[in-house]
C-alpha cells in the first residue's frame, strides 16, 4: 500500500507554491497569500519565514494601505540577490541575461550570430564569457540558483541534446553539457526549444496570464511553435512536440529545410516572404543561391530585412504586398489547421511572426473564416507576443528557476552549500 | 451580451445634404469594433454625433441599455466616451503631463498640484505598457508620430473613459509604431474598455478588431463579427453596400 504524502512533501510543496506566487506575481501581502493559497495564517508565516531565513524572500510593511487596522506584511521576491543565467541561441543572435528571481531581467549581453555550421566551442565560449562578465559586476552576496538556454532546434528531453536544428547547423550537440562545464558554477544548463519556451514565457508573464490553451508561433529564419493545452506544455514522447513549422500545409510546395515540401515554414519562413518579393533570388537558381550564402547577408535577410518587406508594402509597393498576402495565406491556413485540432483560446504570433501577422491580417483571418470551424473560431483570440524579442530569454529563465521552484530549500542549500 | 454603446435609428443631415440614414451602430465592452467605409460614408459624421458634436436629427442613443442625451462634448465626456481624432489636437508646446489634463487640471488650493498628475500619468502610461516614452516630462514637440499617437490615447484614457473612439490612429506611421499602436489599441479593450477603430487599412481593422461595421453612403450595410468574415467581402461591403448575404438590399437593410 502506497503511504499519502509525508509532512515533509507537503511543507516542500507549500514553499514551492508559495515562492511561486511571489515570483510570478510580485510583491503580495501576506493576507493576499492566505486568501489565494486557501492555507491558514499561521501556515503562511511559517513558510515565509523559513523562505526569509534562506534569504529567497524579504517581508516589510506595506507603504499605504488606506483601510484601517494593522496592515499587512508584504512579501517581496529577493529579486538582486537571488538570480540565474538565461541564454537564448537563434539563428541570428545570440543573448545571454542574468534575471533575478521575480523575473526582472538584471543585465544582458547580446551579439550577432553569423549564419553557417555550429561551432560548439565557439558558441559555448561567447556565452560563457557573457555570463563571466555579468557576475563579475555582481555584489558578493547575491547567489545563481540555475542556468537554461532557449535553442531554436529540437532538444531531447531526456539529457538536453540539441538533436536537430536546421536553421542553427545543428546535428546531435551536446549543447547543455558543454556550456555548464564552461560555466563552471558546478550547475547543469537545461536546454529547451525556443518556441516552446517563448510560450511558456507568454502564458506566465506575457500576453497570455491565465490563459490555458494557446499556441504560440515563433517566426525566426524558420518557424517553431509552443502548444499549451490546459495548462502544460505539450512535449510529446521525446520532448520535440509542437514543431507546427513543418506542419505541410502546401503537398508539393517550396522545398523545406527539413528535407520536405511545402512546410509552413517553407511557405511563410524569412526566406519564403523575401523570395517572393524579390529580395533574395529563389530557390534552384543556382547562381543567386551563391549570392545569397556569400555571407554578407546584413540588410539582405533577419528580422530586418522581413521588416523592409512589411515597410514597402505599407508604403504601396505592389510586389510586397502580394508577398505579404501569399505568406498570410499560407499562415492563416496553417493557424486554421491548429485552430481545428487544439481549440486554443488564443494563437499568439511572436518573432518575426509580429511584423508579418500585422502586415498581413486579412489574409490570415480570411484563410481562418474560411478553413477553420465556427465554433472553435467563436472566441479564439489572435494577438501578437507581449514579450517580444525577450520572449525566448525569459522562457530560459523560467525553465532556470522551475527546479528552485520545486524545492526552494534543497535547492539555495546546495548552491551556497 | 448589451452593447455598451448603442445608436439606433441615427439620421443626420447638413442642410439639403443627407449624411447618415437610419444608421444603427454598436460598441461592446472589451471588444474592439471596427468602422470602415468609403471616403464620405459618413463614419466621421457618425463619430462627431456620438462624441455630441453635432446635434442629431433623429434617432437614440443608449449608454449600457439606458437612453442618454448627449447634447455636447461635455456630455459624452462625463458618459466616459473619449474621441481620439486625427490631428491629436495635442500641443507641442507643453509636456505630456500638461497634455494629458489640459483643461482639467488637478488643483491643490490655488496651485496645481503637479505631483499628483504626474503620478496619475506615469499610472495610466504603465498601465497601458508603454515603454517608449523616456520622460513623461518631454515636451510633445520632441515625440515621434507613434509617441503622439500613444499620448493623445492615453489622455482619454485617464479619465476613467468607458469607450474610445480612434480616427485613424495609424495613418501617416512606420511600420514598428504602426505595430505598437495596433497592441495598445489591442490592449485597451483587453483592459475592457469599448473600442472603435476607426481605419482605412484591411490590414490594421482584421489584425485587432471583433467586430467590422461598415458604412455605405450614410447607411450602415453590415455588422458583422470579424472572424466570419473574409477581407473581400468586407471589401465589397464598403464598396458597393453588399456581399451576398450580407448588406443592403436595394437600400434598405437586410
Amino acid at each position: 500500500m502506497r503511504a499519502g504524502p509525508s509532512q515533509e512533501d507537503i511543507r516542500r510543496h507549500n514553499l514551492g507554491a508559495l515562492l511561486r506566487h511571489v515570483h510570478l506575481g510580485g510583491p503580495i501581502s501576506r493576507a493576499e497569500l492566505t486568501a489565494k493559497m486557501g492555507l491558514n495564517r499561521s501556515t503562511i508565516m511559517a513558510l515565509t519565514s523559513d523562505l526569509t531565513a534562506a534569504g529567497l524572500v524579504r517581508e516589510e510593511l506595506p507603504r499605504e494601505t488606506g483601510r484601517a487596522g494593522r496592515p499587512s506584511l508584504v512579501v517581496r521576491p529577493e529579486s538582486s540577490r537571488v538570480y540565474v543565467f538565461a541564454f537564448d541561441v537563434g539563428p541570428d543572435r545570440l543573448a545571454a541575461a542574468r534575471v533575478g528571481l521575480g523575473g526582472a531581467i538584471l543585465d544582458r549581453r547580446e551579439t550577432a550570430r553569423r549564419r553557417g555550421p555550429f561551432d560548439l566551442d565557439e558558441l559555448a565560449g561567447t556565452l560563457a564569457g557573457f555570463a563571466r562578465q555579468m557576475r563579475r559586476k555582481t555584489r558578493p552576496d547575491t547567489v545563481c540558483v540555475g542556468a537554461a538556454a532557449a535553442v531554436s532546434g529540437g532538444v531531447r528531453k531526456d539529457d538536453g541534446v540539441i538533436m536537430f536544428g536546421p536553421n542553427l547547423g545543428a546535428e546531435s550537440v551536446p549543447f547543455g553539457e558543454e556550456l555548464g562545464r564552461r560555466l563552471g558554477l558546478g550547475l547543469p544548463v537545461s536546454v529547451g526549444n525556443d518556441a516552446n519556451l517563448a510560450a511558456l514565457a507568454e502564458h506566465s508573464r506575457g500576453v497570455a496570464v491565465g490563459v490555458r490553451d494557446l499556441i504560440y508561433l515563433h517566426g525566426d529564419v524558420g518557424i517553431g511553435g509552443g502548444i499549451i493545452t490546459g495548462g502544460h506544455l505539450l512535449g510529446g514522447h521525446d520532448g520535440y512536440g509542437g514543431e507546427v513549422g513543418h506542419m505541410v500545409v502546401n503537398p508539393g510546395g517550396q522545398p523545406c529545410g527539413c528535407g520536405s515540401r511545402g512546410c509552413l515554414e517553407a511557405e511563410v519562413g524569412e526566406r519564403a516572404l523575401l523570395e517572393a518579393a524579390g529580395r533574395v533570388a529563389a530557390r534552384g537558381d543556382t547562381r543567386a543561391n551563391a549570392l545569397s550564402h556569400d555571407g554578407d547577408g546584413a540588410g539582405r535577410q533577419g528580422r530586418d530585412a522581413v521588416r523592409a518587406v512589411v515597410d514597402a508594402a505599407d508604403r504601396g509597393d505592389i510586389v510586397a504586398q502580394e508577398a505579404l498576402k501569399r505568406v498570410g495565406g499560407w499562415l492563416g491556413l496553417g493557424v486554421a489547421n491548429l485552430v481545428n485540432i487544439f481549440n486554443p483560446e488564443m494563437v499568439i504570433f511572436g518573432g518575426m511572426l509580429r511584423e508579418v501577422y500585422l502586415g498581413s491580417a486579412a489574409q490570415v483571418r480570411s484563410r481562418l473564416a474560411t478553413n477553420a470551424m465556427g465554433p472553435q473560431r467563436e472566441r479564439l483570440r489572435l494577438r501578437t507576443s507581449a514579450l517580444a524579442d525577450d520572449a525566448t530569454l525569459v522562457g530560459a529563465a523560467e525553465l532556470a528557476f522551475a527546479h528552485v521552484l520545486a524545492d526552494p530549500l534543497e535547492v539555495l542549500a546546495r548552491v551556497t552549500g | 451580451m448589451t452593447p455598451l454603446l448603442e445608436a439606433r435609428g441615427i439620421d443626420k443631415s447638413f442642410g439639403p445634404v443627407k449624411v447618415l440614414h437610419d444608421v444603427t451602430f454598436s460598441a461592446y465592452a472589451g471588444e474592439v469594433t471596427a468602422l470602415v467605409g468609403d471616403n464620405g460614408a459618413g463614419k466621421s459624421t457618425l463619430v462627431k454625433c456620438i462624441g455630441g458634436i453635432h446635434p442629431i436629427d433623429n434617432g437614440e442613443l443608449l449608454f449600457d441599455g439606458r437612453p442618454v442625451q448627449v447634447n455636447g462634448p461635455r456630455d459624452a465626456g462625463e458618459l466616459g466616451i473619449e474621441i481620439v481624432y486625427q490631428d491629436l489636437a495635442l500641443c507641442d508646446n507643453l509636456d505630456i503631463v500638461q497634455n494629458m489634463f489640459l483643461g482639467r487640471e488637478r488643483r491643490r488650493g490655488v496651485v496645481l498640484d503637479e505631483d499628483t498628475m504626474e503620478e496619475l500619468a506615469e499610472q495610466t502610461l504603465s498601465s497601458l505598457s508603454v515603454r517608449t516614452v523616456k520622460s513623461i516630462r518631454q515636451l510633445v514637440s520632441s515625440l515621434s508620430g507613434g509617441q503622439r499617437q500613444t499620448v493623445a490615447i492615453a489622455k482619454a484614457v485617464l479619465w476613467d473613459s468607458k469607450v474610445v473612439i480612434l480616427d485613424e490612429p495609424t495613418a501617416a506611421l512606420g511600420v514598428a509604431q504602426t505595430a505598437q499602436v495596433l497592441e495598445l489599441v489591442r490592449r485597451l479593450a483587453d483592459n475592457g474598455l469599448a473600442v472603435v477603430l476607426i481605419s482605412h487599412n484591411m490590414n490594421d481593422v482584421f489584425a485587432v478588431s471583433d467586430r467590422i461595421a461598415a458604412l455605405y453612403l450614410g447607411r450602415m450595410a453590415a455588422q458583422v463579427k470579424t472572424a466570419d468574415v473574409t477581407h473581400a467581402q468586407v471589401v465589397e461591403l464598403i464598396t458597393s453596400g453588399r456581399s451576398g448575404d450580407l448588406g443592403l438590399k436595394n437600400g434598405a437593410v437586410a
